[in-house]
């Protein structure tokens, strides 16, 4: 018991509060592999405490308090995993702790508030939470960060309700409830002065959305109030088309350019070269994973793909060697597994395409569809991005490499760019990865999406695809609870398909209270 | 006041999206054009053979179609143009040339695209790349779209003459028309306005839906009558107010202010005079297209243009509104839905109050108001507290 994949009850392990009963018994060698994962975790969190400026970070900011659910973040989404799947998993989650644990060890090094490094803060170029980091190639004596990604972006992953304080205060501010949480939550941490300062400049992006904009014009009124010069990079929306490369390849330029006059850094073309090598080769780990999830027998698929992608993709952006090195070891373990014909759960009874934005406050539902239906979340709308190779060495092509990237961020590229990249291409990819299922998460403030409801509908139903709505709101827990979003699916699965879950412990379970 | 002799006539051209002057022009010959935004320059669209016209859907009722298609958290506005499409309500327009503005705006035109809402023969839609930066990067851009899908467009598709002269044919007959409007738009400057916000809301819209040549007429007449007009001995409005946000196209809106107790000196909202009535001035020296284009980019207000110029200069242009026509305060408004104004009305009411000192009223509305209670209660207790003010001297 325990070691086979679907040997447990894992309905079972939810106590009602915010962690589980206890661990999950995966068999011997698994379970001590699981353990000592865990205690690395442990590690990694006392030695980021041991440093001053973190722990008035710590005490400083309350998004800071969501941190101690990091190792229950990464249970939940190793949560069923077994031999070469579990440890896909860890090496994926816990490089990505690693690394947001380096990204707040700076932060909180160089804010005004704690470390108050003013050297450090001149050499840091604060970036959007959801921007490509690609420009940093080219500055290696420069730092890019994030404290969007770690105030809220993180924070919601580690623990559903942490921006839900943000929210109440943008809305006490007067912006109303039906905009996007995320930016929305972003402004509310700089509104409720929640925001550590440091940069000797900032690039922004006009990302996703119309309500990532317009927070972005929060954010950069108090930049300015705090004395950090703010650029804006305006990539085109309509990024397929050829005549908005040549404006957004000078956008480029020119944020490069203000990156030099702020911080008196110089562009660094081998560095920045460097970085597009190990891009690449990152890209090349990714279709191959997707390229066996078009197969019988997937093996990187789900939240495994989904977050890791991201962070990748977009944060990482070549800069990082170790995500390289992880990569390697992650396409080696699946496949072996992918030689062995191994599964990830006992029986696999549809393959979906994930299309839309996932609820960032349940980002293990993907796991649990795997788990309780047996619905292989094969690939992820934020994972389909942009996979063509970038010039390794041709300065000139990169400017417009860089843009492209910047066009197509993650989500961007589908949300921007017309109905063809967001309601053409999910049924090519349905037929490229033989699904018969799309599981289409209506992220209720999400105007993109929202727009193209009814033909969803009625694509899906001339193409004979299984659609099932999955309702959230992105940050807030509060609008529509993570029960909620299974019920979604356990309607349809048994009133539309009639089916009985593979693992009936998981179809409801009392996690409302969990991190 | 003594009724204006063509308002009802300008209302009654506000009654259907489908008015008598998009028809008898259309049966002299020219096309119309499908517009949906300030950000396709109306100008570069009223050629020869061609003329524009912005799109509304008056009198709107049951959204049901179009809220399957794009669900409730879409704006009304964008709800109420497909619904109408869906209805069969545009099949008069020759062709759609829209930018990629707001997010709910631009899926509202694809859908009319996709669900083929209009079907005439060689019908065609264009999307409009609009930079969201006021500089000489994304004027480049802007020239070279309208270049390609406005000029081009009505060039290949309707033979419109495009060449420079055109153009500036073109502008000389927009520049009769905004210094009709804007001499119409002053007297609301004056200390008891002879024109209502009301009345000119209605004048100022019916520029915007339809043949403007065919209105230059009406409007000088208008403008005549205006000058020797009598305005009411005793005003009934208690407070001046400066309008700011987003789309306002329903006739009812103003009036509703108005009866309130708040008369409307100035309309910074799209479907309004501030901007969109401005004379572009051309000089001998540089493109035509450049130039017009460069007036709509550095002149437009969107909430949508991210640098900070633009953020903080959104604000600084309503603050000097509120000056220029001696205005009492600010009702900010937001359509329900509206991402952008969403954020917009809370920061600039912010500055106004705090950075400027001018009270805000900020408001969320339907698409068609009607004879909202709540909203009427609304600026009622505005008003009042407008007065208080004054009567206090400005103290808080």
């Amino acid at each position: 018991m325990g070691k086979a994949v679907g040997s447990v009850k894992l309905g079972n392990l939810y106590s009602g509060g915010k962690v589980r009963k206890r661990r999950e018994w995966r068999g011997l060698r698994d379970t001590l592999y699981d353990y000592w994962r865990w205690l690395k975790i442990m590690k990694m969190l006392t030695a980021f405490l041991m440093h001053p400026h973190n722990v008035k970070g710590f005490l400083r900011y309350r998004w800071m308090l969501n941190y101690v659910a990091v190792p229950a973040m990464i249970d939940k989404h190793t949560v069923g995993l077994r031999g070469n799947h579990l440890r896909i998993a860890h090496e994926e989650y816990d490089l990505v702790a690693e690394d947001v644990a380096k990204l707040l060890d700076t932060a909180f090094r160089a804010d005004r508030a704690c470390g108050n490094d003013t050297e450090l803060s001149k050499k840091i170029v604060v970036l959007d939470e959801n921007e490509m980091f690609t420009i940093m190639g080219g500055f290696p004596t420069l730092k890019g960060i994030s404290w969007e990604t770690a105030a809220v972006y993180v924070a919601v992953l580690l623990h559903g309700d942490a921006v839900t304080h943000y929210l109440d205060v943008i809305q006490e501010m007067g912006v109303p409830g039906d905009v996007c949480p995320m930016p929305a939550a972003e402004a509310g941490v700089v509104i409720d002065d929640d925001i550590p300062v440091f940069g000797g400049c900032v690039i922004q992006c006009n990302t996703t959305c119309d309500g990532s904009l317009m927070g972005n014009g929060i954010m950069a009124r108090r930049y300015e109030a705090e004395g950090i010069p703010v650029f804006q990079i305006a990539a085109p929306l309509r990024h397929l088309e050829e005549g908005v490369q040549e404006y957004a390849a000078q956008e480029i330029r020119n944020a490069i350019k203000f990156i030099e006059d702020s911080t008196g850094a110089k562009w660094d073309w081998n560095n920045y070269f460097e970085c597009m090598k190990r891009f690449n080769e990152e890209t090349q780990h990714r279709v191959s994973w997707m390229e066996m999830s078009k197969t019988d027998y997937p093996q990187v698929i789900g939240a495994n793909l989904a977050l890791y992608s991201e962070t990748t993709y977009m944060a990482i952006a070549g800069r990082v060697q170790d995500f390289v090195e992880a990569d390697r070891k992650i396409s080696k373990l699946a496949e072996e597994s992918y030689a062995r014909k191994e599964m990830l759960v006992p029986e696999y009874r549809h393959r979906a395409i994930i299309w839309g934005v996932q609820a960032q406050y349940y980002t293990d539902f993907l796991p649990w569809l795997q788990n309780c239906w047996g619905i292989l979340p094969l690939v992820d709308m934020l994972s389909l991005v942009y996979f063509d190779k970038v010039s390794e060495d041709d300065p000139e092509q990169a400017i417009y490499d860089i843009a492209k990237l910047y066009q197509e961020m993650i989500m961007r590229n589908r949300t921007h760019g017309g109905y063809e990249v967001l309601l053409d291409d999910l049924w090519r990819f349905c037929k490229e990865f033989d699904a018969d299922m799309v599981i289409l998460w209506e992220h209720i403030s999400c105007k993109a999406l929202d727009g193209m409801h009814g033909l969803f509908e009625e694509r899906a139903r001339e193409l004979g695809i299984k659609l099932v709505w999955v309702n959230h709101d992105l940050m807030d827990p509060r609008v529509i609870g993570r029960q909620a979003i299974r019920d979604d699916v356990n309607r349809y699965m048994r009133s539309v398909l009639q089916e009985e879950p593979i693992d009936p412990s998981l179809e409801n379970l009392d996690d409302e209270h969990a991190w | 006041m003594k009724d204006l002799k063509h308002l009802l006539y300008f209302e009654r051209l506000l009654d259907d999206a489908d008015n008598e002057l998009i028809r008898k022009a259309q049966a002299d010959g020219r096309k119309c054009v499908g517009s949906i935004c300030y950000q396709t320059p109306e100008v570069l669209m009223d050629l020869d053979k061609t003329f524009p016209v912005r799109l509304r859907a008056p009198r709107s009722g049951s959204l049901e179609m179009s809220t399957y298609y794009l669900t409730s958290f879409l704006c009304e506005y964008s709800r109420a143009i497909l619904e109408r499409a869906m209805e069969g309500g545009y099949k008069f327009l020759d062709c759609m040339i829209v930018p990629d503005g707001c997010t709910m705006v631009n899926r509202c035109v694809e859908n009319m695209e996709l669900l083929h809402t209009i079907d005439k023969e060689g019908f065609f839609y264009r999307y409009l790349e609009v930079p969201m930066k006021a500089d000489d990067n994304g004027l480049s851009l802007y020239v070279s779209e309208c270049r390609t899908k406005i000029l081009g467009a009505l060039s290949e598709n309707f033979g419109a003459d495009v060449s420079d002269s055109a153009l500036r044919d073109a502008v000389a007959r927009h520049n009769k028309l905004c210094r009709l409007i804007t001499e119409i738009g002053n007297f609301r400057k004056e200390d008891n306005p002879r024109i209502t916000g009301y009345e000119f809301h209605i004048i100022c819209m019916a520029t915007y839906i339809a043949p403007k040549d065919m209105l230059i007429p009406l409007l000088e007449e208008t403008l005549e009558e205006l000058k020797t007009r009598e305005p009411d001995p005793s005003p009934k409005y208690r407070a001046r107010v400066v309008v700011a946000g987003s789309e306002i196209d329903d006739v009812d809106m103003i009036k509703l202010i108005e009866d309130s107790g708040a008369l409307v000196v100035a309309d910074r909202f799209c479907f309004g005079s501030l901007p969109g009535r401005q004379e572009i001035v051309l000089n001998d020296s540089e493109d035509v297209l450049t130039q017009i284009c460069r007036q709509y980019l550095m002149d437009n207000q969107c909430p949508r243009h991210m640098n900070l110029e633009k953020v903080n200069g959104r604000k600084a242009y309503v603050a000097n509104l509120v000056k220029e026509y001696k205005a009492d305060g600010v009702i900010y408004e937001q359509m329900k839905f509206c991402d952008p104004w969403a954020y917009e009305h809370v920061t600039g009411a912010f500055d106004m109050r705090e950075k400027y000192g001018y009270p805000v009223l900020t408001i969320d509305r339907p698409y068609a108001i009607g004879t909202s209670g709540q909203l009427r209660t609304r600026v009622q207790a505005f008003v009042e507290s407008v007065e208080i003010k004054k009567l206090q001297g400005g103290k808080e």
